[in-house]
């Protein structure tokens, strides 16, 4: 079981080469946008890690509900996968955003829609671990855990719709923008070919941390286990 | 009129990804070799009691 699949080692080398891949497309192949200079390059990874971050919360949601319906454990190892690893890659969206937001809005933050349901999400899945940390028995933490994770996954859409839905001043590079956005602009062909080949590496990276972190979580569990069998 | 001089901007965008990435796979490597520790130190003792 402790032994790393040879699909997983591959997983990681392609993830590796598509990490490199993305920054090359990013930091060079992309023509600087006319408007914004340079900085308007950490839109690729913001836009690629905000999306893994959501994915991830979402699926956690998902593994909530299929602990809730079977009551195994492996969902609630997912479900701590998801959440941690999405946690990571939303903290690194809004660090991204906030850089970008200084030299553009002329602030580092503001509370607009988006940012404000960001923050809002981030902060619900890092409670999500102080929830954890609280309950002792692990059948009652596992069924609270996938109750919270059900319910916290809500922010997902919210967060995803919030530039949408409300007038905000956070540009909408799909899609329409509201008359307030500042610091959209239009995609050249190559642009794109960056854009994409990031959201398509992150997601590839995505499933190949959480491979690893339900790996992580199952040596977890047979450790506890383990631990009872000795002190038996 | 030339695009705004953004560069330091980009560079520590791209700095602050490479740091949080690079501590959370650190951290992942580092729990994972802790609980190999662990799983052999517990097994041994497991063996040791039966």
């Amino acid at each position: 079981m402790n032994k790393k699949p040879t699909v997983l080692l591959i997983l990681d080398i392609v993830s590796i080469i598509l990490l490199g891949v993305a920054a090359y497309l990013a930091l060079s192949y992309a023509p600087m946008e006319a408007t914004m200079g340079n900085v308007q390059r950490v839109f690729y990874f913001h836009v690629a890690n905000a999306w893994v971050g959501l994915l991830g919360f979402l699926a956690a949601g998902v593994a909530g509900i299929a602990y809730l319906r079977t009551g195994k454990q492996k969902w609630d190892i997912i479900e701590v996968a998801a959440v941690e690893i999405s946690l990571v890659f939303f903290l690194i969206a809004i660090v991204l955003g906030s850089i970008w937001a200084r030299p553009i809005w002329n602030t580092w933050w503001t509370w607009e829609p988006r940012l404000t349901t960001a923050a809002i999400t981030e902060l619900i899945y890092l409670a999500y671990f102080m929830l954890r940390g609280g309950i002792e028995d692990p059948n009652r933490r596992a069924r609270f855990s996938a109750v919270y994770t059900l319910v916290g996954s809500v922010s997902v859409p919210i967060t995803f719709m919030a530039i949408r839905l409300f007038r905000t001043i956070h540009p909408v590079v799909i899609g329409t923008a509201s008359a307030q956005a500042q610091g959209g602009f239009n995609m050249s062909s190559d642009m794109k070919v960056a854009f994409f080949f990031s959201l398509f590496s992150f997601t590839v990276i995505f499933i190949d941390l959480f491979w690893h972190r339900i790996r992580l979580g199952n040596l977890q569990a047979k450790v506890e286990e383990l631990k009872l069998n000795v002190m038996e | 009129m030339g695009a705004p001089e953004t560069t330091n901007y980009m560079i520590a965008g791209y700095a602050v990804f490479v740091v949080i990435f690079s501590i959370f796979i650190a951290s992942l490597a580092m729990r994972w070799n802790r609980l190999k520790k662990d799983q052999q130190t517990l097994q041994e003792l497991e063996k040791e009691n039966e």
